[in-house]
């Protein structure tokens, strides 16, 4: 059995169908990058996934474990064990890098010298442990997505969804974060579920890509 | 391991929230549509049949639908094109023009009534006729509701994507895009405006009743307090209630599908008024002195003597002390149950939600009052009719849809990637409240409070019939000593009103970002 388990999920906003009928099943540990053009239900995939869209039909389990069936979602984004990094990266604008990192620690009631450690251990492992006290829009894109990243990873997913979080960024930025994130899913192990809409960060990432097109799998390819 | 244990947290308090707004503004509207059917313990059309063949009740209606169209009318007239000038247009001095207009409406509605009974004074009988009546009462409610129109206006216009005029200014001239884009897609907050003011002059008591022109709201009233006729005073105010509701409904269908939602660039594009810049400022200007300077300039002639301040705060002293503190405390309530209600409909609870709130906050002050006291009075509930909670109930009803609806427009502008960011990081709903949504909308939580608490300041219908006997807040102090108080005393009253009034209104201007406007 797979580790995660899309079995003939569809979604319709309004009229218009997002996810039609699909099914994909995503090994532990894989790198699955979902591919396709704008509007093909790519982010709509990762929104199941985390909880925060329910499924029309269908059913969802990760971990042998159903996570959300046609209708409702049995577990809560909250209780899915797994991180974000969204389009626009959702750094908390009030709060300071450590805060950011520390906030899901603390409401996972994680002890506060652990968490501290933990937070410093993963800055230390993108490299802004000197930007700890900054807010977020004091730091550069590059080190917006490397806070984003930790953020998500801080509390050690088993699984790691990522929207789009490269696309503003140019291609030597680019090739460094995909580094740093290769570097980080072979230390951790998390599941990696990865959207784009570029070849070239599919490729850099991937150790299976999917196609998606009009809501369904076109293509799948090691 | 189900998803209820947050979903049930928020849904506890959104119905928490939406119980409140029941108790205080629905229930009492039902006791009013009950008692009106009553007749001695039975049901009866009794009432109705009464009002009906009353043969003031027709004119009265009349006067009421009149006066309301008049007067939107005239905003509508002024207060578009102003709006549109202000959010578009490089006119000089345009915040401070903007600001001085919207003076008015932060005051007791009386207070432009007295002002321009004061200016009359001085010129003759003829200007006093005028304005006793409904040229008088047009031009009044016109000058206190125009604020309505402006404000809307100007907040939709300024929110079109600029891309989206661009766009057209590289295919038309400006009046093409005004005309094409700019109204067209500021439309639903024009059409709100505009049915927002026809609602509430509709359900205005103070200034008909001191101008002498005889509206259904003043029959309502007077069956109310004078006759202490419930019955007659409840028929009278369905047809109030009724015509707030199709109001608000017709609205709502208006807006269906037309509610835009741009991503905006936080930039406007400016007309250039080049050599009709200072004839449009001289315009401008005489329009805030004319509606605004010369009849509180009136009013407030008198207001500095040390004799009459002195008299003043003897009368009323304890009034105003209470005005702020049953402001206040409606305001906290105000502020805390819009944001909360704000939050539910920005998780798309917001059709109902919206028409709930809008309808109490245009259905007039002096029905909501009748059926709060109708509600309220009795024996075991005495402990809420006979302290300042009846008050508050009726302040939270009339006005939870201003903060409701200040909240909602704060909270659009955070993205919802910051709230589920919190979810999946483990938080349940009241830490993500508390240490994400809350902290964000730092602003429009002070705003929310500043207009509740404006707006509470200056009510008159609920303060003067719901406030205790010998309780009663300073709107509703000066109206009654304006029967035989000394005009300088009540001129020092409404000064100490109006700097009550004014010093939020000074904080609200600081608070809010003047987004494209340049300074």
């Amino acid at each position: 059995m797979s580790y995660i388990q899309i079995d003939r999920v569809s979604k319709s906003f309004d009229e218009r169908v997002a996810i039609n009928q699909l099914s994909l099943h995503i090994e532990k540990s894989e790198r699955l990058v979902l591919f396709g053009p704008s509007g093909c239900g790519k982010t709509t995939v990762l929104r199941l996934l985390a909880g925060l869209e329910v499924p029309e039909q269908g059913s969802i389990r990760i971990d042998g474990r159903v996570v959300a069936s046609a209708g409702k979602n049995v577990v809560p984004p909250e209780k899915r064990d797994l991180g974000m990094v969204f389009q626009d990266l959702a750094l908390w604008p009030h709060m300071t890098v450590q805060q950011n990192l520390m906030f899901g620690l603390n409401a996972r009631r994680v002890q506060k010298r652990e968490a501290e450690a933990r937070v410093l251990e993963m800055l230390q492992r993108v490299g802004l442990e000197h930007r700890i006290d900054a807010k977020p829009y004091q730091l550069s894109g590059g080190e917006q997505q490397r806070v984003a990243l930790a953020r998500a990873l801080v509390s050690r997913p088993s699984i790691l969804l990522m929207d789009e979080p490269l696309s503003s960024l140019d291609d030597e930025r680019k090739r460094t974060i995909a580094s740093d994130l290769l570097g980080l899913q072979s230390q951790f192990g998390f599941t990696l579920i990865y959207v784009t809409h570029d070849r070239s960060e599919a490729d850099m990432l991937a150790s299976r890509t999917c196609q998606l097109r009009d809501g369904r799998v076109t293509d799948a390819s090691k | 391991m189900r998803a209820m244990g947050p979903v049930r947290t928020e849904s506890v308090v959104l119905w928490l929230c939406v119980a409140l707004v029941a108790i205080a503004g629905l229930a009492p509207i039902a006791a009013i549509a009950v008692e009106s059917f009553r007749h001695n313990g039975h049901f009866s059309l009794n009432y109705y049949r009464e009002l009906i063949s009353a043969a003031r009740f027709w004119p009265l209606l009349g006067n009421s639908i009149r006066l309301a169209l008049a007067t939107t009318a005239v905003c509508g007239l002024i207060g578009v094109p102003a709006g549109i000038l202000f959010a578009k247009s490089d006119l000089p001095l345009r915040p401070r023009f903007m600001w001085l207009l919207t003076v008015p409406f932060v005051l007791p509605p009386y207070f432009v009534a007295l002002g321009w009974a004061r200016v009359v004074a001085r010129i003759g009988q003829s200007a006093s006729d005028w304005l006793f009546g409904f040229g008088g009462c047009v031009l009044v409610l016109s000058s206190v509701f125009l604020p309505i129109t402006l404000v809307l206006t100007f907040a939709s216009s300024s929110n079109v994507d600029r891309r989206l005029e661009e766009a057209a200014r590289l295919v038309s001239g400006w009046p093409g895009v005004l005309r094409r884009v700019t109204l067209p897609l500021s439309a639903p907050g024009i059409a709100f405006s505009l049915v927002l003011v026809f609602l509430l002059a509709m359900g205005e008591l103070s200034v008909p009743s001191f101008l002498r022109y005889p509206v259904l709201p003043v029959l309502s009233f007077t069956q109310f307090t004078a006759s202490y006729d419930f019955g007659a005073a409840t028929a009278a105010a369905v047809p109030l209630a009724a015509i707030a509701f199709v109001g608000v409904l017709v609205e709502s269908a208006f807006l269906r599908d037309r509610d835009y939602r741009f991503q905006s660039t936080g930039q406007t594009l400016f007309i250039s008024l080049r050599h009709w810049k200072n004839s449009l400022a001289a315009l401008v200007a005489t329009l805030c002195f004319a509606l605004v300077i010369l009849p509180l300039s009136a009013l407030f002639a008198d207001a500095f003597s040390p004799a009459a301040m002195d008299q003043a705060i003897q009368r009323a002293g304890a009034s105003v002390v209470r005005s702020a503190m049953y402001s206040a405390v409606a305001a906290t309530i105000l502020m805390a149950l819009g944001f909360l209600l704000g939050h539910a409909m920005r998780g798309g609870q917001q059709r109902i939600l919206n028409f709930l709130t809008l309808a109490l906050f245009a259905i007039p002050g002096t029905v909501l009052s009748i059926g709060l006291v109708r509600l309220w009075n009795t024996p075991s509930t005495w402990f809420i009719y006979a302290t300042p909670a009846l008050l508050i109930l009726g302040y939270t009803a009339q006005y939870c849809a201003v903060t409701t609806r200040l909240s909602l427009a704060g909270l659009i502008l955070i993205p919802i990637s910051l709230d589920e960011a919190g979810r999946l990081s483990g938080a349940m709903w009241a830490r993500r409240l508390f240490r994400i949504s809350i902290p964000l909308s730092a602003r429009t939580l002070v705003c929310a409070w500043l207009a509740a608490y404006i707006l509470c300041l200056r009510d008159v219908p609920i303060a003067l019939m719901t406030a205790p006997p010998g309780a009663d807040p300073l709107s509703a102090r000066i109206l009654t000593l304006m029967a035989n108080g000394a005009p300088p005393m009540i001129a020092s009253l409404c000064l100490i009103m109006a700097i009550a009034s004014l010093i939020p209104l000074a904080i609200l201007a600081r608070v809010i970002p003047s987004r494209g406007m340049a300074r």
